[in-house]
């Protein structure tokens, strides 16, 4: 992180609800806010395939399997990128079908009233209340 | 040490299967059509004889595709010139028996070649080891044959046609990918009978109209299976299946499968059960055999075109013997880099298809 601390605050009130995203400014920066099972969430509108912005495509639910049987996924977990349709997982940024591409994720968490989102990492500084689904050394 | 692993061999008239038949399957192929059962064939000719002109003496009649060679021309021309070591043996016209309409039928022909086969090559001639023809278009039928001989050491694994009414991935063909995966035999897709009978168009495009093009285009069917057995995960299900593509060429196949990869990283959630990159499937799971080579004026620009495909490890010698374009051992061992030639030469054949040869000797 620069000395300049470069943050975008929201009120909660505006936080993008579960299936949606909220796309602000983050430094000149173009960062979308997702929140999935609960948890807030942030990724870098540029999608790391061919640079599209990534935060404009679909969030949907992947569809798996259980045996012989498709089942679907956690609710509202991927993004689509709405050039390719390359699925990328918002807690982990990973892209489904090519786990070694991932989305830049930055950190976002509730303070008080606000949702802060900055170019941080996650999990590192005020971060460390974000997503509990992110696995450390990830980023 | 040499395995090649396409060499074809064929009766001289379809009446040798009569022996091998039950009484009724007999009568009905003997009272068919004008003088007894024909297969359909193709709408193309070869100009100049879809055989070696060394290997059979060309007759004054005008009546088959296929001419017959014995075994006597097969060792003197092709075991013995070139010391194979041993030769899987693939069908020419009996290939035809997955694409008649009648499937009833087809199943009981499939049963007289295979016998046919076994006693009068394979048991001839240690040097040889047989694809199972199968009936194709009846695959509850098709894994009852395997079962029925496939376990014996003669056989080294089941042949498919290009042509064919539907792509091998469907789930109409899950008996048969039981089967093989049971006992643990590869399935050999080779191209042949497209646009014959029950088989589909060669091409979306519509009928050719000349031979060469018939030549040229003759792996479409293979493609089509090629992309449809990755799609529909049968190396997920079926984890002991090895699959060939023999005679579809091999570049090919590098842009099918850069195509295909793309596509599934896009198109995923249509088939998660693919649950790898499909080129990951095919390192662990296809082989391809090297006849008919591609021959660019550079030879570098083959070896270029072809090392995605890891031709170390998945390329396998065919010769196509006694066809017209037949690829001698040497002359295509000669195009590939050394460190290549012995696995291509017998090594990957070895362990494919499970010889009784060492793959590293």
């Amino acid at each position: 992180m620069s000395a300049r601390v470069r943050e975008a605050r929201i009120p909660t009130g505006e936080a993008p609800p579960e299936g949606s995203v909220r796309v602000v400014d983050v430094g000149g920066h173009r960062v979308g806010v997702y929140r999935v099972a609960g948890e807030l969430y942030a990724l870098a509108d540029r999608c790391p395939h061919r640079g599209a912005p990534l935060c404009t495509g679909v969030v949907a639910t992947p569809i798996e399997t259980d045996g012989d049987d498709l089942v679907l996924g956690p609710s509202g977990s991927i993004v689509r990128c709405p050039w390719h349709k390359w699925e990328f997982d918002i807690a982990t940024g990973r892209c489904l079908s090519d786990p070694a591409l991932r989305a830049r994720r930055y950190a976002v968490w509730a303070d008080g009233e606000e949702i802060v989102v900055t170019l941080a990492q996650p999990g590192s500084n005020g971060a460390s209340r974000a997503s509990a689904a992110d696995s450390p050394g990830l980023g | 040490m040499l395995v090649d692993c396409d060499i074809h061999v064929g009766y001289e008239t379809l009446a040798d299967l009569l022996p091998y038949m039950d009484a009724a399957t007999r009568e009905l192929v003997v009272g068919s059509g004008t003088t007894g059962l024909t297969m359909p064939s193709y709408p193309w000719n070869h100009p100049t004889g879809w055989f070696r002109h060394d290997v059979y003496e060309r007759a004054a009649a005008y009546d088959t595709n296929f001419s017959y060679v014995s075994l006597d021309v097969l060792r003197a021309r092709h075991l013995d010139v070139y010391d194979v070591t041993l030769g899987v043996v693939e069908p020419d016209e009996a290939a035809a028996f997955s694409i008649i309409p009648n499937s009833q039928l087809a199943s009981r022909l499939c049963s007289a070649y295979n016998d046919w086969l076994l006693e009068r090559w394979l048991q001839e001639e240690p040097r040889l080891r047989g694809m199972l023809v199968v009936p194709a278009q009846y695959p509850e039928a098709a894994a009852a044959e395997v079962r029925r001989v496939g376990g014996r050491d003669e056989f080294v694994g089941v042949f498919l046609p290009g042509g064919a009414r539907i792509p091998y991935g469907n789930p109409v063909y899950d008996p048969l990918w039981e089967a093989v995966n049971e006992l643990g035999l590869p399935v050999a897709v080779h191209t042949h009978y497209e646009s014959v009978g029950i088989g589909s168009s060669i091409t979306a495009a519509g009928t050719p109209d000349y031979y060469v093009e018939y030549h040229t285009l003759c792996g479409s069917g293979m493609y089509g299976h090629f992309v449809s057995i990755l799609c529909h995960g049968i190396f997920e299900r079926f984890p002991d299946t090895r699959v060939a593509m023999v005679e579809g060429g091999l570049v090919p196949f590098v842009g099918f499968l850069w195509r295909l990869d793309t596509n599934w990283k896009a198109c995923r959630s249509e088939i998660p059960w693919c649950k790898r990159r499909p080129s990951e499937y095919v390192w662990d799971h296809v082989r391809f055999a090297s006849q008919p080579l591609e021959t660019p004026d550079d030879p570098e620009q083959l070896l270029a075109a072809i090392e995605f495909l890891r031709p170390w490890d998945t390329l396998m010698y065919a010769s196509d013997f006694p066809h017209w374009d037949f690829d001698e051992p040497e002359q295509t061992l000669r195009q590939l880099p050394p460190e290549w030639r012995d696995r291509v030469r017998y090594g990957n054949a070895a362990e494919f298809f499970r010889l009784p040869v060492s793959a590293t000797a």
